[in-house]
């Protein structure tokens, strides 16, 4: 009987599979052979996000995702542990649909995975999907346009469809420019600029060098230029922590001196009773790190953990303890130490609270002039949470960027992508003695940059060639 | 197809109004006294003796309408063909069966490639060339066309009618005026009317009309094209004076000698007709602070300098160069102007100051300072018609079976010229025929870049090739040329003589053997290093290396690989350049498809049932993208405007059949391709 069913399934699973050999060597394929992804829900959160993929990967792709389960009955929902095919690491437990080409959406294979919709869980599918080898993020419009040209939609379908590429392509415009406007889009201009700037010279230098005067050093400065943007783009996509951050969960370490109510304030944080409260001071002992949602960020919460692993620093004080040794002690070392980091480079962020604020007389002075910024809050009453959650919002935010105004998820697996590729590209200039090859990679690159950026055309190339030599005969 | 070539020399050369091919005259003419032609010519410049020939090896009764026949083939600017980008389309037109490449080699003077350490994908072919050989050998072969009649005239007005149905256009042309109120009747007519359009000559503050030095502008034609409702656009370019060469003193420059062998243009060349040896040499000079001095102090004198219309970027005049790059010297290249002509033109000294100063100026650069200017140098100004308001078939969208080719669409260069030519010639025959039209696309050369630049994008200054404007560069090299078009140009177009197609084939197919050879042949990394010790062949991994890797280290050529292996490589080294192609072969291109086409007669401003802006319309109306691609390549027209077009297409799917089915037919060439990637 197993077997049985077994059998059926893989002639399910096989089946369509034939079909689409016997379609790709006949009937019109169109696009080019690449798999696409893309998140084909709404941004932000929800309670259930689809993530589509399109092409003769899809399958492949399902399989390394899901390993090592083989390919789901064609067209029924199954759940499956979805797990980085990199690391290993479960990313979630999701329903999955396997459609193999022609009767899908689009007329190739597909694959959507259900996933719960939390921004840490749609960047870790989106992030793995784009490290399987053949897949990449999608265009604006790409899979509907892969699916008309398939002649997958009959035209009531197609009427609807202008406006669905419209809110595609508007929510990516709004993606776009609200990506611009950061940190990430101000580098990738300057990325941009610098390059066309030197793929212009040595197009200049191909296209004029021999005849006309350009100066000494066009190349030089080139090579120059190019070198310096490889190693921009190298340490960029190495500082890649706040993807992890995302992804596994930001470590936030409650830290102070004895009894000062660190124990309380995760039991406060996580809803329910973590560690073992007691007003005995040495109760909590061993390590506990609970998984907690902080304002729609994935937190490990841990009031044991060494500080070296924390991204946030949680400091607590008894407010109504201040001038004890213990927290003079704690004062002068780990809230000086941390805060003596320079903001730039501050991998780890702390806030100073000072608990038991129920315990100061509402009319007595306050916790001490000489104190950082820090806030107060009451771990018995409640009072001063509110605060404390916005600003652990706040922090949270900067560790990871946050995913509802920084650069946005489906953007932020598109950069990753489109900078590893130029950066790729970039590693091929300069190996070749063929000026036309190395230009080539240049062009390579400088594709991938204005994928991010917009532009790109030749007409920029010659503005910058007529602005910046004196060409022509 | 050529089986008209050897049929007769039945066609009559006139050099009167009145005289025409009485034996050949249209038989199904309503009008019997009138002449009938399938195509007609105006302008026997560059793009119109390439149309005017294209379209008789297509097989149609042509007729090129010139001013004067003594001025066809006349180079009117630099003496020279070729260069970076210019020489890939030589070699394109070429690969078509076109003149200008196969005159080049019968009239070059002094031959170099340019780009030589660059990479074979950007070697620039380019020669000096003797004009009046160019203009002598060009007329020989213009007069000696089968179907092709000449005749001098200018052309006043055009004949139009009804419009055909099935195409878009207002109207249709069915033949042309002539000054003298004679007409002419044709199926097709190409327009190749060069700066003729309203031409005006600009010598220091002197202005006339004149289309080049010494002929008239053509007003009439500009008049009726306006009427029409084409838009009408400004360009300026010019020409440096001309020297008498006794009065330079050479000895004090710096000479420049053409290579050794000279490389041909043509496919159908082995060598060329001047031998390097008797080649002539090229001096270089340079500009200095008194050349800037004068420019600066009489700019009050030089009206072409201070009008606003739009020159070239790349082709400035000295004047514009000391504006915008003062304080530096500039180049001037002394070039031949022939074997036995007196006259040296001064490259990068074009210049439109008044004729005593031109020579003032002249004498003050080193090498110059007796120098006589026998000709002043000259602007001109001159219409030329928005581009895009023409298919990608050089047909225009309001007049049906009007075609525009070369500097009315707002190029320049005589290789850009020429390159429009062959296209418009091979369309208006195709369209006499009946036949879908002939469109080269960007992945598939330079006429194709060229085209689809000015057709979707049009142009703002007179537009010159460049290798950097070709998004499929490494592909589309001047050694492959033929491989690119020769076929397509036999099959599709049939403007290809069975002899040129069948040494196009033999390359190919011998490249595909070489290949596939060159991969069977595999030894161990140590092996080769001792059959090619000159070659940097990595042995520290002892792996089994492919003759093809071998091939690809830059000490290593065929003739090396064949010394090591002679059997079976040795034939692959008989023939130059198959050996030579074999080694450039190795460096691999990309293919992209833009299969998905849109119907060429869509009418954006009225159709209904689809949701586009107002300025998609507009947008859209003037560029008439051809494929997808193109549309998207069009600034402001969104993704959502393109699948409103494609639901368009799908509906009227079934008019478009014609169409579908050569689409259809490329998407199963692309599957082939993407299958052979897949199993290699």
């Amino acid at each position: 009987m197993w077997r049985g069913l077994w059998t059926l399934a893989a002639q399910a699973a096989r089946g369509p599979r034939r079909l689409c050999t016997r379609r790709s060597s006949g009937a019109p394929a169109p696009g080019s052979g690449a798999t696409i992804f893309a998140l084909s829900s709404g941004q932000g959160r929800c309670g259930i996000a689809v993530i589509r993929t399109s092409g003769p990967a899809s399958g492949h792709a399902l399989r390394i995702l899901t390993a090592p389960r083989d390919l789901p009955l064609a067209r029924h929902a199954s759940l499956r542990l979805l797990s980085d095919p990199r690391s290993g690491e479960p990313l979630d437990r999701a329903l999955v649909l396997w459609f193999p080409g022609p009767q899908s959406f689009t007329g190739e294979d597909c694959v959507e995975f259900h996933v719960h919709g939390g921004p840490a869980v749609v960047s870790g599918v989106l992030q793995a999907l784009g490290s399987v080898p053949g897949l990449r993020p999608a265009e604006a419009g790409e899979f509907t346009r892969r699916a008309f040209a398939n002649g997958k939609l009959n035209l009531t379908e197609v009427e609807g469809l202008a406006d669905l590429i419209h809110a595609e392509t508007e929510a990516q415009r709004r993606q776009a420019l609200r990506q611009l406007d950061g940190e990430l889009g101000h580098l990738c201009r300057g990325w941009a600029e610098t390059l066309t700037k030197a793929l212009a010279h040595v197009e200049a230098y191909i296209d004029f060098g021999e005849d006309d005067n350009l100066e000494e050093g066009v190349l030089e400065q080139a090579d120059i230029e190019v070198r310096a943007l490889q190693v921009a783009l190298g340490a960029h996509l190495r500082d890649a922590r706040r993807g992890q951050r995302l992804r596994s969960g930001v470590h936030v370490v409650v830290t102070g001196p004895p009894n000062a109510g660190k124990s309380s304030l995760v039991n406060l944080l996580s809803r329910k009773p973590v560690s073992i409260v007691s007003p005995e001071p040495g109760t909590t002992r061993d390590v506990l790190e609970t998984p907690v949602d902080l304002a729609g960020f994935p937190v490990l919460l841990s009031d044991t953990a060494g500080l070296e692993q924390a991204d946030l620093i949680l400091a607590m004080l008894d407010a109504s303890d201040l001038a004890s040794p213990s927290s003079c002690n704690f004062l002068a070392t780990v809230v000086a130490s941390v805060g003596a980091q320079s903001p730039s480079d501050s991998s780890q962020r702390l806030l100073l609270v000072l608990n038991k604020s129920d315990l100061l007389s509402p009319e007595g002075p306050g916790p001490g002039p000489d104190l950082p910024p820090h806030l107060l809050l009451s771990c018995l009453t409640g009072e001063g949470l509110d605060g404390l959650l916005e600003a652990l919002r706040k922090e949270l935010a900067a560790v990871c960027g946050d995913p509802s105004t920084d650069p946005p998820l489906l953007t932020r697996a598109r950069h990753q992508h489109h900078l590893q590729g130029c950066l790729d590209a970039l590693g091929h200039y300069k190996q070749s003695k063929d000026l036309a090859l190395a230009a080539e990679a240049l062009r390579v690159a400088r594709g991938h940059l204005t994928r991010l950026t917009g532009g790109g055309g030749t007409e920029e190339i010659l503005d910058i060639i007529f602005q910046d030599f004196c060409v022509g005969k | 197809m050529f089986y008209f070539r050897g049929c007769g020399r039945w066609v009559a050369v006139s050099f009167t109004k009145q005289q025409f091919p009485l034996a050949r005259l249209s038989s199904d003419s309503a009008a019997p006294r009138t002449p009938h032609f399938d195509v007609i010519v105006i302008g026997g410049g560059h793009a119109g003796t390439e149309a005017a020939t294209a379209a008789a090896r297509c097989g149609s009764r042509t007729l090129l309408l010139t001013h004067r026949v003594d001025t066809i083939g006349q180079m009117s600017c630099n003496p020279s063909f070729g260069g970076i980008g210019k020489g890939h389309l030589m070699r394109e037109v070429d690969a078509l069966d076109g003149l200008c490449s196969r005159i080049c080699d019968q009239s070059g003077v002094h031959y170099k490639v340019l780009n030589r350490r660059k990479g074979p994908a950007v070697w620039g072919l380019r020669a000096q060339i003797d004009r009046k050989l160019y203009k002598q050998n060009m007329q020989k072969e213009i007069l000696n066309t089968p179907l092709l009649t000449v005749q001098e005239g200018a052309v006043e007005d055009l004949i139009l009618t009804e419009p055909e149905p099935e195409h878009t256009g207002k109207c249709r042309v069915s033949g042309v005026v002539l000054v003298d109120g004679s007409t002419v009747y044709a199926e097709s007519v190409i327009l190749t009317t060069g700066t003729f359009l309203r031409g005006m000559i600009v010598i220091g503050l002197e202005t006339h009309p004149a289309g080049r030095l010494g002929d008239q502008p053509s007003i009439g034609l500009a008049q009726t094209l306006e009427k029409l409702g084409f838009v009408v656009g400004r360009l300026k370019t010019g020409t440096p004076p001309r020297i008498a060469k006794e009065s330079i003193n050479f000895s004090i420059l710096n000479k420049h000698i053409p290579d050794n062998p000279s490389i041909p243009f043509s496919f159908t060349n082995e060598t060329v007709w001047i031998k390097p040896e008797d080649q002539l040499p090229c001096y270089l000079t340079h500009t200095n602070p008194r050349v800037d001095e004068i420019v600066l102090k009489n700019l009050h004198l030089n009206s072409h300098v201070k009008e606003t219309t739009r020159g070239p970027r790349y082709c400035p005049s000295i004047e514009s160069k000391v504006l915008r790059f003062p304080n530096r010297l500039h180049q001037v290249w002394l070039e031949p102007e022939g074997m036995d002509s007196d006259l040296i033109y001064p490259q990068g000294l074009s210049m439109t100051l008044p004729a005593e100063l031109q020579e003032k100026m002249i004498t003050c650069i080193r090498g110059l300072e007796k120098a006589k200017v026998i000709q002043p140098g000259y602007g001109v100004q001159y219409d030329y018609l928005d581009p895009r308001q023409i298919t990608p078939s050089l047909e225009t969208h309001l007049v049906q079976r009007l075609f525009f080719a070369g500097q009315i669409n707002g190029t320049t260069g005589y290789e850009e010229a020429a390159a429009q030519g062959v296209i418009a010639g091979i369309n208006a025959s195709l369209r006499v025929s009946r036949k879908p039209p002939f469109v080269v696309s960007r992945t598939e050369g330079y006429i194709g870049v060229l085209i689809d630049d000015l057709t979707t994008l049009g142009t703002s200054e007179p537009y010159r090739m460049f290798t950097s404007r070709v998004e499929f560069r490494l592909s589309l090299r001047p050694d492959n040329a033929d491989s690119r078009l020769t076929l397509r140009g036999y099959k599709d177009a049939g403007c290809v003589s069975q002899q040129r197609y069948e040494r196009a084939c033999w390359m190919k197919s011998s490249l595909e053997e070489g290949i596939s050879v060159l991969k069977s042949i595999e030894f161990l990394s140590s092996k080769w290093k001792k059959l090619i010790p000159e070659a940097s062949i990595s042995t520290s991994r002892s792996l089994p290396v492919r003759a093809l890797d071998v091939l690809k280290y830059e000490e290593v050529d065929m003739d090396s690989l064949a010394k090591a292996v002679p059997e079976p490589l040795k034939k692959y080294t008989k023939c130059r350049e198959l050996a030579e192609r074999l080694k450039i072969e190795e460096i691999k291109g990309v293919q992209q498809d833009e299969a998905l086409q849109l119907p060429k007669d869509l009418d954006y401003l009225t159709i209904r049932d689809v949701s586009l802006s107002h300025e998609v319309r507009e947008k859209l109306h003037f560029s008439r993208p051809q494929t997808i691609g193109a549309a998207s390549r069009i600034p402001g027209v969104t993704p959502a405007a393109i699948i409103n077009l494609l639901r368009f297409v799908k509906t009227t799917q079934r008019r478009q059949s014609a169409m579908n089915e050569s689409s259809k037919t490329d998407q199963y060439l692309c599957d082939a391709d993407r299958l052979q990637e897949r199993e290699l």
